[in-house]
């Protein structure tokens, strides 16, 4: 990586958070735009490369909500068999699509997030909580 | 309000699976956390009250991402090192967001943030 490139992800890491953070969404909506269009990864790898950054992130929001007793841990365990499975079948068909009708398809979600979020707060998930992140 | 309920709630295990199996797919799919489905569907579908939707949701993306993130690495579509600065960057920077939220009036944010966001579709759409 180049000095620009690591300054830019720095950048682009710190901004994702922040609004992650303050609008209770979560990082990788705004981090793969982002490595696409001002780093020029390839969609795949910007959301691989997503994947991976959500995870520490995630796990240390919920460590903090365990300790609090907020976290319903057999709910995130029905959740989670789920979710693996339907994990699985999203990424074979992520990898599988071309790159450019998968960044089209990506377009389309900010567009429906949006939408959402200018339609309606009650469907908006907002953390009470500022640890919720 | 909903918080009174939150504890006697036990939310059926089959809802909450599919719940998951929607939010995983999304996730594989384009490298989000799920959250965005998980969350509101916790809420509508299984009853549960949103701030304990939002930690249970935070807790289930991590198998949920971990297991992605192994197919995207195998298939060479991860960039580690990038990885790694990003990690850096974001955990800061939710702290600083975090903080700032009960200062900035949300829905203006909320508004500037959409309309942000809908230049950045049309700049995908289009490039």
């Amino acid at each position: 990586m180049t000095v620009p490139e690591i300054s830019a992800l720095i950048g682009i890491g710190l901004t994702a958070g922040v609004l992650a953070g303050l609008l209770g969404i979560g990082g990788g909506v705004l981090m793969v735009p982002a490595m696409v269009l001002i780093t020029g990864f390839d969609q795949h790898v910007a959301q691989g490369t997503s994947l991976l950054v959500i995870i520490p992130a995630a796990a240390l929001g919920s460590f903090t909500h365990h300790r609090h007793g907020r976290l319903a841990l057999r709910d995130a365990a029905g959740l989670a068999v789920g979710g693996v499975l339907g994990a699985l079948l999203g990424s074979f068909t992520a990898l599988s699509l071309d790159e450019e009708l998968l960044r089209r398809l990506f377009a389309v979600l900010l567009l429906v997030i949006a939408a959402r979020m200018l339609l309606t707060r009650t469907l908006i998930p907002e953390p009470t909580d500022p640890e919720a992140t | 309000m909903t918080n009174m309920v939150s504890t006697s709630v036990r939310p059926n295990l089959l809802i909450l699976a599919a719940i998951g199996l929607a939010a995983g797919v999304l996730s594989g799919l384009f490298g989000v956390g799920g959250g965005i489905i998980m969350v509101p569907g916790m809420v509508l579908l299984a009853g549960i009250a949103q701030q304990r939707a939002s930690a249970t949701s935070l807790a289930a993306i991590v198998p949920i991402a971990a297991v992605a993130a192994v197919i995207f690495g195998q298939a060479d579509s991860l960039n580690l090192p990038a990885a790694a600065v990003l990690m850096v960057g974001s955990i800061i920077g939710v702290q600083v967001g975090a903080r700032l939220m009960a200062r900035i009036g949300e829905d203006r944010l909320r508004i500037g943030f959409a309309i942000f966001m809908i230049a950045v579709a049309v700049t995908m759409l289009v490039s």
